[in-house]
């Protein structure tokens, strides 16, 4: 793989300065998101909190979504793959204008869906879709433009392989936009057909959006790091057509037992289980990657960060596949469960990998180095708190499915998860803590004035 | 021309693919789905009427991102009404299954709680009638008053749970929200 001798592409000081706004708005919404996060989960535990209709739980349960799926997750996803693209292809980003606009309509349409929900304008309990469609539409906009630049990267690309990272990056735009029309056109939204688009997309998502962008940065942030090739090139692209297939069709397990017709839910079951030939083949070739190199791993932070999301993906994947099964659901559907359950997998699977990608490539671009120290407390804050989350919260779940299994008045479930309700607060808060230590080393990490800047990387 | 060489054939052929799974499993189930009859005997709700406006006040407050309305066909579900059909379904847009119980499921609600003033009691402050409940208060469909006028309706909040010398008066806002929670009532059907 030439990759680790690449020329800088991506480091031009323009770019630089377009992927570090790209992190820092990601960063500005993750402190959002995450303090909605917070009291959404203080709420449970104390409900007169803050008892004002802006911050009802069922108005903020939303918000909080919303803004770290597209305004963290998101926007730090797209912010990595301006650089990966133009690194990997060998030449400056194409169309960064289109970019910066993407992302200042990303950023107007954030703080209108803010604002919207917080009224209670939306489109009611449909997950990840609140939004109303006027503001979805400059969304997809916006969407549409950062995906031009990554295009026009790609295509202008000075070698003629397109890089395995672009595979997973061009699809994911490609997919994502599908996947928004497809959820937001209302022709075949009546009754039942709501319920089968709803399960489609807040599953399809998570698996062809976050996951394959999250897996075509690691594809080339892992094996840059740790300075050897990826260890098997197939392997990324078995990985990209299983991913493609399987994870398209499990969305129907979030309604076992439903009134969906009962072969898509066999279908999506059935799929669940195939979705391990994925998982395992894109995380075992990134801990395959890594194996003999624990050496580079224990000395750098952003490597650890990177493997713990990789643990991360492998976990949640398996965990939800045996959480589609069908004796599963009667135990753990509706419960506290899932709640755990998408908190490792936009947590403890994409957000330590966004981390990771950062810590490991943004000091290279900016030519400003942060200590381990630093990147250290962050990871260990983010770790025990995001621990103590999906622990306590899974607790929760299963609490509450042992007790409606044993028949209790409902009443019961609620006062056999509290306990663990402000434990997951616990959790939470040490989760914002973290975020704003990351805050502060982002902040280390800006880019340096550009004529320090291009000695900086001339020297490298 | 091969997809590690080919940036147009590569996207071509990637989404081809998604877009004809998502043609098989959502746009064409979720076509053939809507056609579903409703369960004979539910009532149309008119759009003006105080239960459609309590439906759009249960959307806007988020209710659902803690209540479910679908019951599954088991016995884990069995003290909440039967399990949820198609038909129960084929007049809501949008219907609100959900997948979440920090509270109970409302698919058979009106039936369970009938009582206006249970209801409005538990709305002004869910604490009152359950003492462990954690479900927002919405005070803010309703109005503290020195002296009810004569055609308000007074809800009976115990003197600690409301501030003193105050009557709790329910907004129509609140008014509507109830009578959607009482029209939730399952349809029966034979088994």
């Amino acid at each position: 793989m030439n990759d680790t001798l690449a020329p800088p592409a991506g480091s031009e000081p323009e770019s630089v300065k377009l992927i570090y706004h790209f992190l820092c708005w990601a960063s500005f919404w993750l402190i959002v998101g995450t303090m909605y996060g917070l009291l959404a989960a203080i709420k449970l535990y104390w409900p007169e909190a803050v008892e004002y209709s802006v911050f009802s739980f069922g108005r903020i349960r939303p918000i909080h979504t919303t803004i770290v799926f597209f305004g963290w997750s998101s926007m730090a996803l797209m912010g990595l793959t301006l650089f990966v693209v133009a690194r990997t292809s060998k030449i400056p980003l194409q169309a960064p204008k289109a970019a910066w606009i993407g992302l200042q309509l990303w950023n107007v349409c954030l703080l209108m869906g803010l604002i919207t929900l917080s009224l209670g304008i939306s489109n009611g309990p449909q997950e990840y879709r609140e939004v109303i469609a006027p503001i979805a539409t400059f969304y997809a906009v916006g969407l549409i433009l950062i995906f031009y630049s990554c295009y026009q990267t790609v295509a202008k690309r000075a070698i003629p392989e397109i890089y395995i990272s672009n595979w997973y990056i061009l699809g994911a735009f490609s997919w994502m936009t599908i996947l928004s029309i497809t959820a937001y056109l209302p022709f075949y939204q009546d009754g039942m057909g709501n319920v089968i688009i709803q399960g489609y997309y807040m599953h399809v998502g998570v698996g062809l959006w976050f996951t394959p962008l999250v897996l075509g940065i690691t594809y080339y942030a892992l094996p840059r790091l740790l300075g050897k090739p990826i260890y098997s090139y197939a392997l990324g692209v078995l990985g990209f057509w299983t991913n493609l297939l399987f994870y398209t069709l499990i969305g129907a397990h979030h309604y076992i037992f439903s009134p969906v017709p009962w072969w898509l839910q066999t279908t999506a079951i059935l799929f669940s289980v195939g979705m391990m030939v994925p998982v395992w083949s894109g995380s075992g070739n990134f801990f395959l990657t890594a194996r003999g190199s624990w050496h580079k791993v224990r000395r750098s932070y952003a490597i650890i960060f990177l493997l713990t999301g990789i643990w991360g993906y492998a976990l949640v994947s398996t965990q939800g596949t045996i959480e589609a099964f069908r004796s599963a659901n009667i135990y753990w559907h509706f419960t506290n469960f899932t709640v755990g359950h998408s908190h490792l997998a936009m947590y403890g699977f994409i957000s330590f990998a966004i981390w990771g990608a950062i810590y490991g490539l943004l000091p290279r671009i900016t030519g400003n180095e942060l200590s381990e120290g630093a990147i250290g407390l962050h990871f260990w804050l983010a770790f025990v708190g995001g621990s103590v989350y999906v622990i306590s919260i899974s607790a929760a779940g299963i609490l509450q499915g042992a007790s409606w299994v044993a028949g209790e008045s409902f009443i019961a479930s609620v006062d056999a998860a509290k306990p663990m309700w402000l434990w997951r607060s616990i959790g939470g808060l040490m989760m914002v803590a973290s975020h704003i230590v990351f805050i502060v080393n982002l902040w280390n990490m800006r880019p340096k004035r550009d004529a320090d800047l291009l000695a900086k990387v001339v020297a490298v | 021309m091969s997809l590690e060489t080919n940036h147009k054939l590569l996207i071509a052929t990637s989404s081809t693919v998604f877009f004809i799974l998502t043609l098989t499993v959502a746009i064409l189930p979720a076509f053939e789905a809507q056609k579903t009859e409703p369960l004979p005997g539910i009532e149309v709700v008119e759009p003006d009427s105080l239960i459609a406006k309590g439906r759009a006040l249960y959307l806007k407050e988020g209710c659902g991102t803690c209540h479910t309305q679908f019951l599954r066909d088991l016995p884990v579900d069995a003290p909440y009404g039967r399990g949820s059909l198609a038909g129960d379904y084929a007049l809501e847009s949008p219907p609100l299954l959900g997948t979440q119980r920090t509270g109970p499921d409302l698919s058979n609600v009106g039936v369970r709680q009938p009582s206006d003033v249970w209801n409005l009691i538990h709305l002004y402050n869910p604490r009152v009638v359950v003492a462990s409940s954690v479900m927002p208060a919405y005070p803010w469909y309703f109005e503290e008053k020195i002296e009810a006028a004569e055609n308000d309706v007074v809800v009976s909040v115990p003197d600690r749970y409301k501030p003193p010398g105050t009557v709790i008066v329910a907004t129509p806002d609140a008014l509507s929200l109830v009578a959607y929670l009482q029209s939730l009532k399952q349809i029966e059907v034979a088994p």
